[in-house]
């Protein structure tokens, strides 16, 4: 059926989709590669392939990042923030789709123009107040670490819900009510498994968001025992020293979870995305 | 009395509901952000200082601050440059993996790793593409005798700016392919197919079918893509650090400069409120007109 | 689905024990530092986040021999906008030792010092900072200097083997010298990175030595009285970096600017290059093979041989500990033993020297470090040919936002040497 035209035009597509894939993926490669390197060998030509595979750098990397507890860190610093800001933010989304009161749609406004922020108007503040005045950066770190972690990533999370539950048709929930729920339960009962994929879609933004975050645990977390991964692997960004050997197997430990945790369900975070906008 | 209970039901259910989050979001943002305006009264040599009411003297010292208008102004070319560039390129990568290339594992495979590049943290992804733009590219120039790629990108201020606009589009384009992708799956399949009936190409299907449709894709990969813009500090950090001679340098990174290498935390917070109007401005802006767009398309 | 649900509530059910446990802990971790009455606990700030790993280790030795003494330390690390100090007092948390470099010392933070004149410790040294009223406040914690490194293999082999550093005291005996690594071969004979913080805090603060007290020359720079494009040091030093970034000897001399300062390191260390400007610190990114040896030669400003400035590289400390006034009397006393652990006794000693690679200003220290800029370093100092660290008397954060990328500028030719002499000018008088 297919013209010769319409099949050429198809292998020129494949070969691009091919390019720009290579031109996408190939940091991925390029931290791989260079991870079983000495720092001579990277910086002459961090294309070529390494003259041995070395695992030592790795073994050392493991011991000096002190693993098992910065790795515990970040995992718990990531999944409470994430459990929490996925339930309140759908909660909260929710009850903005449904009671579009003044004051619901005042408050979504002032959400939505919050993302507009620079945290670098923050960062004074937030040492002034949970530093000096509470000291609770010296007393809970961790917990307060996820308290703000919820309180920077409702915005966008919301605001994401909030267009995906827009979409779900209010036929559905009101058999629940006739059934004598009431609104907690046709929530979790009804609502929320809707909200299956673009659940997945919010948890993945905010997983990459928090378990490579820089700037806010580091103000936040000030003794060695409660580091996470990417605050343990500037060590080895020296002040006047690259230690590209040491650095770049810190990077491939720190964002490997990611890639795992990613391949694993990116298949949910395409189709909730899509699922999410079909309105 | 029944209205009361209602009202009194009404209310729990709001507490419940919303209460969580608006604690959380008001402890960290609401208040140290008007924390923040007020902290801009005052001036401090040290974070730590006791705070000296000073007026607008740090506003005075920011309008006066020429290296931050120059900064925001090397920041609203590169916000513009970006927004263009990240809603082309990621429109153009979700039409290719939605529309042209149709096969369904093929198409979630390249989906999957067009994404891969928003894995990676800013600041890391400074330094490798660093290689990039000093070795590799004038190694490719040295071998073709492409005169242009001969010398290091990053020394020149025009090849620098666009060496950080290239890495921004190339890592943000496709988190906005996903959106897109979005937007055109919901476009209804009839809607295409009459089109093509009625003898519409490609290119005129794009213009007349699908674009008018992708409005409210665009309306939120734009505001994000103006946002992350405005925000940028990580690659900028470790991809110029602002050189050569300042000319990458932009906003957020000046700020940070003036209140944290300065020390000049009074000025630098003032400058830090005005980028956030700035971009508030600019970005309701953009919403505002844009549903408008939505509304008559 | 109803499993999605069920995860959901174990989880937030378990964040609310695992917070609430967070929270005991904290708290039994205060009461164990408060109980043992004899238990002091300092807290040290380390703002050479290289040697970050070999502090830790260092206070693990320290409490090993002084149980009753608590050390937890604090590194900067790349990144970090706050310094550690500063993030430490704003979280609540009093610093007992804290490591700033000399200009923040003098000036933003010079009201938390204690009073160490009295301390044993002054004998050994004469780097101490001193303050207004001749008060020693600061513990000189690192020598460190700056000048031409050298690839002492590519410079041997063009030009032989009783090649003397300190021999290169003109402008033209640098000039031959270039040519003669280019002779043997070298396309490149310099490889300098010229980032601002190097242009400007480094190089372009060399002439304020010129009449050998740095301070007197800022006071007269600020009162306006020296002519800058008629003074002979400061054009001198700009005709030798013009000479170091010329197309005709510098690797990246087409276009000198632009984050080079991996690959101008590593083309010196393995000898595809022979010099660039930078300090000691630069040693480990040099990355050179084993058994290549390096130095400094002074950077010539003229060419009379004479020129005490043509024959002496910049050497100072460049970091400085105080010990805050606002600590309680225990932790003071426990801080000064801490210092007194570095001076004079021997796991102190290792650490400063051997693990740390740190020149020590204190002359008891029996140990020499063994990386080769360094070692060029201590032999300057006991030669006699060094003169003052002009870097520690400018404001580091300005020079490298607003003076560096002035100088960058001059380096692009985008302004010229007078636009650069009236910069420098306004600069100074508005300090």
């Amino acid at each position: 059926m297919m013209s010769k035209a319409g099949k050429l035009s198809k292998a020129l597509a494949y070969i691009i989709a091919f390019i720009v894939f290579c031109f996408y993926i190939f940091p991925f490669i390029l931290i791989v590669i260079n991870s079983f390197k000495s720092n001579g060998e990277i910086l002459t030509n961090p294309f070529a392939l390494p003259e041995s595979w070395r695992f030592s750098h790795f073994k050392e990397v493991f011991v000096r990042m002190n693993f098992p507890v910065t790795f515990k860190n970040s995992l718990i610093i990531t999944v409470f923030s994430t459990l929490l800001i996925l339930l309140f933010s759908s909660m909260a989304a929710y009850h903005l789709v449904r009671k579009p009161t003044k004051y619901n749609k005042i408050f979504f406004s002032i959400l939505v123009a919050s993302m507009v922020i620079p945290f670098q108007s923050l960062m004074i503040p937030l040492i002034h107040i949970y530093g000096a005045k509470f000291r609770l950066i010296h007393q809970m770190p961790i917990p307060l670490l996820i308290g703000f972690y919820i309180g920077f990533g409702s915005s966008l999370s919301i605001f994401i819900f909030h267009g995906f539950i827009k979409s779900i048709p209010y036929e559905i929930e009101e058999a629940a009510r006739i059934d004598g729920c009431n609104t907690l339960q046709t929530y979790f009962f009804v609502v929320l498994p809707l909200l299956k994929p673009i659940t997945v879609t919010v948890a993945v933004i905010n997983i990459l968001w928090i378990w490579n975050d820089y700037l806010l645990p580091s103000l936040v977390l000030n003794t060695e025992s409660v580091f996470t991964m990417p605050i343990k692997m500037k060590v080895f960004f020296g002040t006047y020293m690259n230690d590209w050997e040491l650095l770049i197997p810190a990077i491939l430990i720190t964002i490997l979870p990611i890639y795992i945790f990613y391949f694993l369900c990116q298949k949910y975070v395409i189709s909730g995305v899509i699922q999410g906008s079909i309105k | 009395m029944v209205n009361r209970k209602r009202k009194i039901l009404d209310w729990g259910n709001s507490i419940l509901f919303l209460g969580p989050t608006t604690f959380f979001f008001v402890i960290t943002v609401i208040i140290p952000f008007i924390y923040g305006i007020y902290l801009t009264f005052h001036s401090m040599s040290t974070p730590t200082d006791p705070l000296v009411f000073s007026g607008v003297e740090n506003y005075v010292q920011a309008i006066n601050d020429t290296r931050f208008w120059e900064s925001l102004w090397i920041t609203i070319k590169f916000v513009f440059a970006t927004t263009i560039l990240i809603n082309i390129v990621g429109f153009c990568l979700a039409y290719l993996v939605t529309l042209v290339i149709e096969r369904a594992k093929v198409q979630n495979f390249l989906r999957s790793a067009y994404f891969t590049p928003n894995l990676i943290g800013g600041l890391v992804l400074g330094f490798i593409w660093q290689f990039v733009f000093v070795q590799i590219l004038p190694a490719i120039g040295d071998f073709t005798g492409i005169k242009w790629l001969e010398l290091g990108w990053l020394g020149d201020p025009v090849m620098a700016f666009w060496a950080l606009v290239i890495v921004t589009v190339w890592q943000q384009s496709g988190y906005m392919m996903i959106i897109f992708i979005a937007g055109l799956i919901s476009i209804p399949k009839d809607l295409m197919e009459a089109a093509t009936i009625d003898g519409a190409g490609p290119l005129k299907r794009l213009r007349y079918v699908i674009l008018p449709l992708m409005v409210p894709s665009f309306v939120v990969t734009i505001f994000l893509s103006l946002r992350n813009a405005f925000m940028i500090y990580d690659l900028n950090l470790s991809l110029t650090d602002g050189g050569p001679y300042n000319s990458t340098l932009m906003a957020t990174m000046h700020v940070v400069n003036k209140a944290f290498i300065e020390y000049d935390y009074g000025t630098g917070q003032a400058e830090a409120i005005v980028l956030f109007i700035i971009v508030a401005v600019i970005t309701g802006l953009q919403v505002y007109f844009s549903k408008k767009k939505e509304i008559e398309a | 689905m109803k499993r999605f649900i069920y995860f959901l509530f174990v989880s937030v059910f378990v964040l609310v024990l695992v917070g609430c446990g967070g929270q005991k802990e904290t708290a039994d971790e205060g009461g164990t530092g408060d109980s043992g009455d004899s238990q002091v606990k300092i807290v040290i700030t380390n703002g050479k986040g290289e040697i970050s790993e070999q502090f830790n280790e260092a206070a693990k030795t320290f409490m090993e021999a002084y149980p009753d003494i608590e050390v937890e330390v604090h590194s900067k690390a790349v990144g970090d906008t706050l310094n550690p100090y500063d993030k430490l007092t704003a979280s609540g948390v009093t610093v007992t030792i804290a490591m700033f470099e000399p200009y923040e010392a003098m000036t933003k933070y010079k009201d938390i010092a204690l009073d160490l004149s009295d301390e044993k410790w002054n004998e050994e040294t004469s780097d101490a900072l001193t303050d207004e009223e001749g008060r020693v406040i600061g513990f000189p914690f690192a020598i460190e200097g700056m000048g031409l490194v050298y690839n002492e293999d590519v410079v041997k082999n063009a030009v032989g083997d009783d090649f003397d550093p300190f021999a290169i005291n003109t402008r033209d005996r640098l000039i031959e010298l270039l040519d003669k690594i280019k002779e043997s071969g070298i396309e490149h004979p310099v490889a300098y990175q010229t980032e601002a913080w190097s242009v400007g805090n480094h190089y372009s603060s060399l002439f304020l030595n010129q009449e050998g007290d740095p301070a007197a020359m800022l006071d007269k720079l600020a009162n306006g009285s020296i002519k800058l494009i008629e003074n002979e040091v400061w054009n001198g030093y700009y005709d030798t970096l013009d000479l170091l970034i010329s197309e005709e000897y510098n690797a990246y001399g087409e276009r000198p600017l632009g984050q080079y300062y991996d690959s101008a390191h590593v083309a010196v260390g393995n000898g595809e290059s022979a010099i660039l400007f930078n300090g000691n610190w630069a040693f480990d990114s040099l990355q050179a093979l084993e058994g290549t040896n390096f130095g400094f030669m002074p950077v010539p400003v003229d060419n009379n041989p004479d020129n005490p400035l043509n024959n002496k590289i910049a050497v100072g400390p460049t970091q400085v500990l105080f010990i805050n006034k606002n600590a309680t009397p225990e932790e003071q006393e426990a801080a000064k033993t801490f210092l007194n652990w570095l001076v004079y006794e021997e796991a102190g000693q290792d650490f400063l020297v051997n693990k740390a690679q740190i020149i020590s200003a204190f002359k008891n220290n029996p140990y020499t470090v063994t990386n080769p800029l360094g070692v060029a370093i201590s032999e300057a100092i006991a030669n006699g040919q060094t003169m003052p660290f002009s870097t520690n008397y400018i404001n580091a954060g300005e020079w490298s936002t607003i003076v560096g990328p002035e100088v960058q500028k001059y380096i692009a030719g985008e302004i010229t040497r007078e636009d650069l002499a009236a910069f420098f000018e306004d600069y100074f008088k508005n300090q």
